[in-house]
């Protein structure tokens, strides 16, 4: 069995009889320790603000003070004995010279559950989501078209909504509108901020997600010949309906190199749907999707 | 314990008492629990896995796959007990806190989760309310959007569309959304938005009497032939007093019951307005019928969403 050091000398705890009132514990005096109570009653007592409320009560078997001993997290309450008492007393010392006597597994279990602790603590207080700049383009692409919004508003929802810091917010902000998905005014000191196509900021998020996820985004992927055929479609009546078949003919009197590997691809990419049983039509949203997106690319990627 | 590369070592949710120590080699976990935002984890050698399996026999967190050959040091049960014997009492006790206190914080963040995921939830579905002008907009939109503004987990969104259909503010039909009223989730969205932000009640919130009174006037709006929904209606006051003295108890209206709602722009006196006057003395009230039924619907909710959400 893997074991710590078991030839390191014991700090024995100290075991300690008191009376009523008497005080275990005092935030003031900053010593570190855990209390076990053995026998009797103790009462922990918040004394900020100069009043003394009690917190809770301590029974046989309770015990305080382990976060503030093994993290180092404050422990603000005062203990005090509500009854004549025993009480045990692990001071730092005490408490490392028994941890190194046990096995490295269990010391590994308590740092391990220490940590998972603190780290849950902490997610409590970090932003929503890791990539802000894709938050910040999610938020403004649901702002109102072409209408002034004060950046310290924008600044304020936006991050109490993701609590994402305000500096982070900022930069953000520069990086939107260095694409020019944003405009930014200034009017005496008050900056205000438009979003005259929130289209572009969808497409962003779309581009944001997909990079993060596959490295790639679909639109920038397309090969000369797709870029042919997006536009020929572009051009083609949405009214049309034609068997696949038809489609791969009609297409091919205008882009030579195209084939059925290509016609199904179109299909994958949403060019045409199936609107009937067999029968396709151009699905001109999803045309408008990647020829914006084409055209925005150097936005899109901050080349700009 | 000896794995080879692509062999199995447990399930995830197989009962367990057991810690496993990575010696050597390389172990991947899954989960199909998302919450952590992790869906796959390596662990290598000295990581240690399921601790709460051994500590409390927890069922296994995750599903355990050799990614190449590999060695793992198991921990039973009757290990611990042992090593638990051989030490002071105290021992024990500091690892029942620790594992109390990981599910103390593991139960917060939920709960935080939840609640956290409130105000971009109401915000994504209101604008798109706004934009689209309909009370309608499709789960898969709202999910797509939410992930990408707050990174909201699918879990948390589905239980807040649970609670708000609950509440009657949302009914979801064949994945689409349903708002009850146009305004609705906005009103609700701007008063959470006021109270987190300036740190008071919303203007939006009202007392029971002014609640009360506004009930009562929408109860003589509906029976009266007043234009509604959509436009201004209006009740005169010999109405409204009869009908508060019905249903509120005895209740007698004066000006100055009346007069924090007209201060606040929701009820209209037909004349020029004085605390001190007699209130037979305003012919009629009229106010804009479907932003008086949102308030009254909003102070329904609102404190009843506090409580599902915590």
């Amino acid at each position: 069995m893997v074991t710590g050091d078991s030839r390191q000398q014991i700090i024995p705890p100290t075991r300690i009889h008191v009376k009523a009132g008497f005080v275990v514990y005092s935030p003031e005096t900053g010593e570190r320790s855990i209390i076990i109570l053995d026998e009797g009653e103790l009462t922990a007592i918040d004394t900020t603000g100069g009043d003394r409320k009690v917190v809770f009560k301590m029974h046989p078997g309770d015990l305080v003070g382990v976060a503030s001993l093994l993290e180092r997290e404050p422990f603000h309450l005062t203990i005090e004995a509500s009854k004549d008492s025993v009480v045990t007393l692990i001071n730092e010392d005490c408490m490392e010279s028994e941890l190194k006597t046990l096995p490295v597994w269990l010391l590994a279990v308590i740092r391990t559950l220490s940590r998972k602790t603190r780290k849950l603590k902490a997610s409590l207080y970090a932003p929503a989501t890791s990539n802000s700049l894709m938050s910040l383009a999610a938020y403004c692409g649901n702002l109102p078209e072409y209408t002034d919004v004060l950046m310290d508003d924008v600044i304020r929802e936006f991050g109490w909504l993701t609590k994402v810091k305000e500096k982070d917010i900022q930069e953000d902000i520069k990086a939107l509108a260095r694409r020019r998905f944003i405009e930014l005014k200034k009017e005496g000191a008050k900056v205000s901020l438009m979003v005259p196509n929130p289209f572009l900021l969808e497409l962003f998020v779309d581009y944001q997600r997909s990079i993060e996820q596959t490295g790639s985004w679909e639109p920038f992927k397309l090969s000369i010949m797709q870029k042919k055929l997006l536009v020929t479609l572009s051009t083609t009546n949405n009214d049309m309906e034609m068997d696949g078949p038809s489609w791969l003919s009609f297409l091919a009197e205008r882009v030579k190199e195209i084939n059925v590997t290509d016609w199904i691809r179109i299909q994958k990419m949403g060019w045409c749907t199936e609107t009937t049983p067999g029968m396709f039509r151009v699905n001109s949203d999803k045309i408008n999707y990647y020829l914006t997106a084409l055209r925005f690319e150097t936005n899109i990627r901050g080349v700009l | 314990m000896i794995v080879t590369a692509g062999e199995y070592v447990c399930l995830e949710s197989d009962k367990a008492n057991t810690l496993f120590i990575v010696k050597s080699g390389m172990i991947v976990a899954e989960t199909q629990d998302q919450s952590s935002g992790e869906r796959y984890i390596n662990f290598g050698p000295g990581s240690i896995i399921d601790e709460l399996s051994l500590l409390e026999g927890a069922p296994r967190q995750y599903t355990l796959r050799a990614a190449e050959a590999s060695e793992l040091i198991v921990i039973s049960k009757e290990t611990l007990n042992d090593t638990l014997e051989q030490k002071p009492s105290w021992i024990t006790s500091i690892l029942q806190f620790l594992s109390k206190r990981f599910h103390i914080a593991e139960e917060n963040k939920r709960k935080n989760g939840l609640i956290q995921s409130l105000p971009p939830f109401l915000y994504i579905i209101s604008s798109n309310l706004k934009k689209s002008n309909t009370n309608k907009l499709e789960v898969k939109a709202l999910l797509k959007e939410l992930q990408a503004l707050a990174g909201t987990s699918v879990e948390n969104a589905t239980k807040l569309l649970e609670i708000l259909q609950e509440l009657g503010i949302l009914k979801v039909q064949d994945n689409v959304i349903n708002a009850s009223s146009l305004q609705i989730v906005t009103i609700l969205y701007e008063t959470i938005k006021y109270r987190a932000l300036n740190k008071k009640v919303s203007p939006n919130i009202l007392s029971m009497t002014d609640q009360m009174i506004l009930s009562t006037f929408l109860k003589v709006a509906r029976e009266s032939s007043s234009p509604r929904p959509g436009g201004i209606c209006t009740v005169t006051t010999k109405q409204l007093c009869d009908e508060a003295k019905k249903s509120m108890h005895g209740f007698t209206l004066t000006t100055r019951t009346m007069s924090s709602l007209i201060e606040r722009k929701l009820l209209f006196p037909s004349a020029t307005y004085d605390i001190h006057m007699p209130i037979e003395e305003i012919q009629f009230f009229y106010a804009d019928f479907d932003k008086v039924m949102d308030l009254i619907e909003l102070n329904r909710v609102f404190p009843l969403l506090d409580k599902k959400l915590i």
